[in-house]
């Protein structure tokens, strides 16, 4: 019981904290709009966040998002080069690209701080797939007819 | 190219593909509202694993394997999944208990 109310505490105050630091990232992202059709931009992590979060509300109506992980060094291939020739050690991170198909943000988590990161970036899915169908409580009642009732009703192909 | 159906499958050789080449694997999510639908993938360019849903509940699962990602690749292809998936697992034992399984 006192974990649960733990939980739906940090889960409320999660909620709050997102939206309120969402309107300092706006203006700039407004303004540059443009610059980020044709460029990808390396953001800090947090205003990474609340682009996504953007991105999430924007595609609503129709459109999809894209999240990619990739582990890079976030180097070119001659700077790698380089410091293998060097002996030196290459330091990776993990690269994270977000597209709606109209504009790309990234972002890196280093092995210090992926941990907060996966923290709020969970959170920002959560709130944000809420389309997902959620499982009724079938337990003993046919579940089989709860999922033809939902195939039958399908949603419209085009938009 | 095929959808894996079985979760645990699509997670055991995803791991197992990005184990046998980090720099080259990527994993992505496509969240799609207006169908409902979620896809993952996981691809070196050369193989492709694909998996599909539309349950919330399967949306749970993908935030684990988020999480073992998101370890594998900050951290290195050597690190320990059991650590990452333990904590989870400490983690999500609270609000299964708050969803009732007593009652």
């Amino acid at each position: 019981m006192f974990y649960l109310s733990v939980s739906i505490l940090l889960f409320i105050v999660l909620s709050f904290w997102f939206p309120s630091t969402r309107p300092k990232q706006r203006p700039l992202s407004f303004l540059h709009q443009n610059h980020y059709i044709s460029t990808m931009v390396l953001l800090q992590l947090d205003p990474f966040l609340n682009e996504l979060t953007s991105m999430f509300e924007r595609s609503t109506e129709k459109g999809s998002v894209w999240v990619t992980l990739k582990r890079s060094s976030l180097k070119s291939k001659v700077q790698r080069n380089k410091l293998a020739t060097a002996g030196e050690a290459i330091e990776y991170r993990c690269l994270i690209r977000a597209t709606d198909g109209k504009k790309t943000i990234s972002t890196s988590v280093g092995p210090k701080d992926h941990q907060r990161f996966q923290a709020s970036y969970a959170t920002i899915l959560k709130a944000h797939m809420t389309a997902l169908k959620k499982r009724e409580r079938k337990d003993k009642k046919k579940p089989s007819e709860a999922d033809k009732r939902e195939g039958g009703s399908k949603r419209q192909k085009k938009s | 190219m095929v959808y894996i159906t079985e979760w645990d499958k699509f997670v055991e050789q995803s791991i197992e593909l990005f184990r046998a080449d980090p720099d080259s694997t990527r994993y992505v999510m496509k969240y799609r509202h207006c169908d409902g639908k979620l896809v993952l993938k996981v691809t070196d360019n050369r193989q492709c694993l694909k998996y599909k849903t539309d349950q919330a509940q399967e949306a749970k699962k993908m935030e684990k394997l988020n999480n073992m990602f998101f370890a594998l690749m900050a951290r290195g292809p050597d690190v320990d999944l059991s650590e990452v998936t333990g904590k989870e697992q400490m983690d999500a034992q609270p609000t299964k208990k708050g969803r009732g399984r007593k009652q």
